[in-house]
């Protein structure tokens, strides 16, 4: 059963992938991004991690892709009329990547992963909460990490307006 | 959770934290008036750092659960930073002044950044390292675009973000296969991991891993392929900055790039060896044959710092920490880093120094300098001759332990096409020089020099040619430094 | 369902956005396509430590989401600078300097 939910899940993910990277619109691009963000959810939701998966459509698809939206409508870039002098690197591009992709995906796999390192199974993520797992590991031993991004938070937030700020 | 020592531990990067945040308060309330004096608190901001990072000197721990440790290696490049950090505020109010009204701002991005060095310097585990090394980036992206008026600033740092986030994701995907392969974030896991196993699989994940890091780091320090950023960037950008980036992220590069690969990955060290190698040679060869074509002195010094970093990969490649010898190749990166360091903040600060009096950059506006500002052409004589490596200069020196490491490897034809390298690199540092000395300019009006920047390039300059003369105290500098690794191997 | 499966997933998609950021011109799509290579790892990461059975992918997702939202920030900023200063978004036509 999960298994289905997986491939459904997967390919959804895959075709709007494909629909960000082949669309002429930007904001039809935008729109596709908009869903792999939540069928990425989706998947995070199958691998028991619930927190990470509303986490994801809050910031990435409810701040992030809103942002990219808005720059786009401000900008108000033409549709992209394709490449022009640059027509033999597609298939090229295409061709090198497509092979660097089949050769990643045979050796993983291939790979021998550890298995269970831990204890965190899901049946004690279902019965303590994802949350307080995330949290707890996030205050304690994660605690300089979790500083330092509030750190880069604030100065980028300084940064971005010193740039984008009218005169 | 943190303990009285660790604080004690951490108190430079307190310092710098704090100090940037004060900054934008106090600029916010003093607004329009001394912006001089904002530039003082950041310096003593980093003064202050410099100081309690050498606090810290000789303790070797590993802090908040071992992704961060404060050995003497990490204390060393504290202080490059807080180093680099002080020159590059002392030339840059001077430059700034007329360019843009955030000069509060500015200053306090720049502190963050160099915080952003620190942390870099002593992450021992995945996250820190990306964490820090993202949080460097962001920095840098937004002081290059800092002239949001200017073509140049934006186009620079539009092509600096697109370049820094493709490869920043790329090495993000290579740490998540080593996380994957290993099942932990801290690099003495990850070691014990790939000592334990040997199988095919593996090993080809984790050199994908390997390559992948590599590029991620090799963009931070301008390697080729990853360096086609670095000339448009440093043109563009405003010259502080570029002087700021040239040895700056480069220098704190090198160090997470020797924690990584000693510290996390010594089980391939055949094959990395070989990959810098290659990338070794291309990046001295590029990076000096097409500097010998430059006619604009901010790309020229882009390519010089591009092959700069060929000279001190070499080092990197021919690391051998056995054996009481002084050529440990690690010896070599730490000095020719800390010769560097002065050398190019030198240069660039002459160039600053020019381009706020005439604002000219092209070789070609520099002809007749030694008529205009004498002070100013000798010292680029001695940071070209530094650059080249002809002694008595800190470069000399710097190329002398790297050399000599590659030599004690086996790795002749290295060292030799370094050797040839630097020799074709006094081409184009000298096209400078002859510009300056020996042909007549348009203009003849004297250049002056504001104190600050006459200050910071005689600090550089006396380094520079002290480094020649009496160079024990920098060599047990840079040996006290590899006191590192007493925690994670 | 093994790990397997998620982390070939994550690799198909990482190298759809790796086509995307070199075939495109235009900032924003390559930018879009940069986040969909960063998605990729974060769906490697989690898988992972689903199967490893620690917390640290997570974190380190976690973290990477908050960070990848002040890289989108500065990255537009830099896009809006770019587009007051001059009146196009194509990355082939931002040469003023000789790349």
């Amino acid at each position: 059963m999960e298994i289905i939910v997986f491939y459904l899940f997967a390919a959804i993910a895959v075709i709007a992938a494909l629909g960000v990277v082949g669309l002429r619109n930007p904001v039809y691009a935008a729109l596709c991004l908009a869903v792999v963000f939540v069928s990425f959810a989706g998947l995070y939701v199958l691998l028991s991690a619930p927190f990470i998966a509303v986490a994801q459509v809050m910031i990435y698809a409810g701040a992030i892709l809103i942002l990219f939206v808005f720059v786009i409508m401000l900008l108000s870039p033409p549709v992209d009329q394709g490449e022009g002098a640059l027509k033999w690197q597609k298939p090229l591009a295409l061709g090198f990547v497509g092979a660097l992709a089949v050769q990643l995906v045979l050796v993983l796999a291939l790979a021998v992963l550890p298995s269970a390192r831990g204890s965190l199974t899901p049946e004690v993520i279902a019965q303590r909460g994802d949350v307080q797992v995330v949290g707890a590991a996030l205050f304690s031993d994660y605690l300089l990490p979790f500083e330092m991004t509030s750190l880069l938070l604030l100065v980028a937030i300084v940064g971005v307006i010193v740039l984008a700020k009218k005169r | 959770m943190p303990d009285a020592t660790t604080l004690y531990l951490i108190l430079p990067e307190i310092t710098l934290a704090v100090f940037g945040m004060v900054i934008l308060a106090v600029d916010l309330i003093w607004r329009e008036r001394s912006r001089a004096a904002l530039a003082w608190l950041t310096v003593l901001g980093f003064v202050i750092a410099l100081a309690t990072a050498l606090l810290g000197w000789g303790w070797n721990m590993a802090l908040f659960a071992q992704m961060y440790v404060v050995d003497t290696f990490a204390i060393f490049f504290k202080l490059l930073a807080a180093i680099a950090g002080i020159l590059v505020t002392l030339v840059s109010l001077d430059y700034l002044r007329d360019r843009t009204p955030y000069r509060g701002e500015f200053l306090a991005l720049f502190t963050f950044a160099v915080l952003a060095m620190m942390m870099m310097a002593s992450s021992a585990s995945l996250l820190m390292i990306y964490l820090s090394i993202e949080f460097l980036s962001y920095m840098s992206y937004l002081l290059t675009g800092f002239l949001r008026e200017d073509k140049k600033s934006n186009e620079a740092a539009i092509k600096y973000f697109l370049y820094g986030a493709i490869t920043s994701a790329l090495m993000l995907y290579g740490l998540s296969l080593l996380y994957g392969i290993s099942g932990s974030l801290n690099f003495a896991d990850i070691t014990a991991t790939f000592a334990a196993r040997n199988d095919v699989p593996t090993r080809i994940v984790a050199l994908v891993s390997t390559a992948l890091v590599i590029a991620g780091l090799g963009f931070k320090i301008s390697l080729v392929p990853f360096h086609q950023w670095a000339p448009d960037t440093y043109e563009g950008a405003p010259t502080p900055v570029t002087a700021f980036l040239s040895v700056g992220p480069k220098a704190v590069g090198f160090a997470v790039l020797l924690r990584v690969l000693l510290t996390a990955l010594p089980a391939f060290k055949n094959e990395w060896i070989a990959l810098l190698t290659v990338i070794s040679v291309l990046t001295m060869t590029l990076g000096n044959l097409v500097a010998l074509r430059q006619k604009n002195v901010k790309r020229l010094l882009a390519y010089s710092s591009i092959a700069q970093a060929g000279y001190i990969l070499i080092g990197l490649v021919s690391v051998n920490l056995n054996g009481a010898s002084p050529f440990s190749g690690l010896n070599g990166v730490l000095i020719y880093l800390f010769a560097y360091l002065f050398t190019n903040l030198g240069a660039f600060t002459c160039v600053i120094a020019i381009e706020n009096a005439t604002g000219a950059v092209e070789i070609d506006d520099y002809k007749g300098l030694v008529k205009r500002a004498p002070f100013i052409a000798a010292l680029f004589v001695i940071f070209f001759l530094s650059l080249a490596g002809i002694p008595p200069t800190a470069g000399f020196i710097g190329k002398f332990f790297v050399f000599g490491a590659a030599l004690r490897e086996g790795f002749l034809v290295l060292a030799a096409i370094g050797v040839i390298n630097s020799v074709i690199s006094v081409f184009y540092y000298f096209s400078v020089v002859r510009a300056a000395f020996f042909e007549a300019g348009k203009d003849t009006a004297p250049i002056r020099l504001a104190p600050p920047i006459t200050f910071s390039l005689v600090v550089s300059a006396a380094l520079v040619l002290v480094m020649a003369v009496y160079p024990e105290p920098f060599f047990n500098l840079a040996a006290w430094s590899m006191g590192m690794f007493g925690v994670a191997k | 369902m093994t790990v397997h499966h998620f982390i070939i997933l994550s690799a198909i998609l990482f190298s759809i956005g790796a086509v995307g950021v070199l075939l495109r011109r235009n900032p924003l799509i390559m930018f879009m396509s940069i986040e969909l290579m960063l998605n990729a790892v974060n769906l490697a990461f989690v898988g992972f430590s689903r199967f490893l059975q620690l917390v640290d992918g997570q974190v380190f997702v976690f973290l990477i989401l908050t960070v990848a939202a002040a890289e989108v920030a500065v990255g537009l900023a830099i896009i809006v600078a770019i587009f007051r200063a001059r009146d196009s978004v194509d990355v082939d036509e931002v040469s003023d300097l000789k790349g």
